[in-house]
């Protein structure tokens, strides 16, 4: 995350006009940096791996477009990954709606699971996959790396809900794996 | 549980942890906790667990990314063909964008998979002996010559049910009528095309002309001709996708489908 967060900065912190193409490269430098933590996330939320990528096109596509009109800078990382979650709870939409099965993973344990050695791992799932989306996505979005602050933008909640939240459901984890 | 006055609570532990308290909130945890060995112990314990999730968290979804998914040159080099596009105006067709994807694609010999959708400006398609091009553009797997020719040619795999439904519907298709068609790859999968939506169109049983017994012979010729080095995977696939009528024409060297023997 060293290097994303070095190029996260590093577009951040730029101003002012950009030269032609220079945007381009910067859209790319982050996409660069941006796109597996990007992907797990939505892949996380119930997306598929193919509608993640391209909702992962589709968001960068949108900030280079966000960039050009001149728009604010302001947390890039943030700014992309709250598009990405609405794109992606749509695409997620429209999906089951169709009657095709989301492609994520049953984050429930089975019950031949719960005898194995990794019952501690299970316990843990349990309690996540039993968590509000809401809940869930906050920790999925903080096991990115991204800040409270940038999730509270993603998920559009105050920076005191985001913080609660994760109190809350890491505080679960551990009880579930002390037990 | 833990007496708040003398105790941090769960959410200073893991703000404090995350970095997320300001100087001076930090000095007074910091201080606290170091003078506190059940709140030192509540944080050890907080941050196991997030670390413990975090572990699992990526085990569980590197089971659904694999390494060849999360490449990042093909996705970079589309990324930079549909920027390209955008910045270009409205003279850029999606199809050039795909072109320039393709050549960056093949300029850092990309052999992975990666999803595509191919846009193809098309006019006056014959419905449904061709497909509308805004509903089925294309769209392939990305696969270097070598993964087509190595696999067996082997019958296109049968299309989802629910799929054939979501296909029929967005050509307006009733289901009384849906029998009257095959939902058939634009691109065949022997030739990298894709089993998504864009790459499915319903197929009129009732064509007698141009028919799918035609277009699999076609598919047939192309890959035998792209396996030979005859003729690169890329141009077998955009022919496909653009008019694979006119394609039978001109690889086939006819105005009108050869007989086939059955």
């Amino acid at each position: 995350m060293a290097d994303a967060a070095s190029t996260l900065n590093a577009v951040t912190l730029r101003s002012g006009e950009s030269a032609p193409g220079e945007l381009e490269q910067e859209v790319i430098r982050l996409f660069t940096a941006l796109r597996h933590p990007l992907l797990r996330y939505l892949v996380g939320i119930g997306l598929g791996i193919h509608d993640a990528e391209e909702i992962g096109q589709e968001g960068f596509l949108a900030l280079f477009q966000h960039l050009r009109a001149g728009k604010s800078r302001c947390n890039l990382r943030g700014w992309v990954f709250r598009v990405a979650h609405n794109l992606g709870l749509k695409r997620r939409e429209r999906v089951r709606e169709s009657g095709e099965l989301p492609a994520v993973a049953d984050p429930s344990p089975n019950p031949e699971d719960q005898f194995s050695s990794a019952q501690r791992n299970m316990r843990i799932l349990a309690v996540v996959g039993a968590l509000p989306e809401q809940d869930r996505a906050c920790l999925d979005l903080r096991a990115e790396g991204l800040r409270y602050r940038e999730i509270a933008q993603v998920l559009g909640m105050s920076l005191g809900a985001v913080s609660m939240s994760l109190a809350r459901s890491v505080a679960r984890i551990a009880r579930a794996a002390e037990r | 549980m833990e007496r708040e006055e003398f105790h941090l609570s769960d959410q200073e532990l893991l703000q404090s942890a995350d970095g997320e308290l300001s100087t001076r909130a930090g000095g007074r945890i910091e201080a606290h906790l170091a003078a506190c060995w059940s709140c030192r112990a509540r944080l050890r314990s907080l941050e196991d667990a997030a670390t413990d999730f975090a572990r699992i968290r990526q085990q569980t979804l590197d089971s659904q990314l694999p390494p060849a998914l999360l490449a990042d040159e093909g996705p970079r080099a589309m990324l930079k063909a549909q920027l390209a596009a955008t910045s270009g105006g409205e003279a850029s067709s999606r199809w050039s964008s795909w072109i320039l994807a393709a050549a960056c694609l093949g300029a850092i010999g990309i052999s992975t998979a990666l999803y595509l959708t191919i846009g193809v400006a098309r006019s006056g398609a014959v419905v449904f002996a061709a497909p509308r091009a805004n509903l089925t553009p294309g769209a392939v797997v990305l696969l270097s010559k070598e993964q087509v020719c190595s696999t067996e040619r082997a019958n296109n795999r049968a299309v989802p049910v629910s799929l054939r439904r979501r296909v029929f519907e967005a050509y307006g298709i009733s289901n009384a009528d849906a029998r009257q068609y095959e939902v058939d790859y634009l691109i065949t999968p022997a030739l990298g095309g894709s089993d998504d939506i864009r790459n499915l169109w319903p197929q009129s049983y009732s064509s007698t002309v141009w028919n799918a017994h035609i277009k699999d012979a076609l598919e047939e010729h192309l890959r035998a001709m792209v396996c030979a080095g005859d003729l690169d995977l890329e141009t077998a696939q955009r022919d496909l996708a653009q008019d694979w009528i006119a394609a039978y024409k001109k690889y086939f060297h006819t105005d009108r489908p050869v007989e086939i023997r059955q």
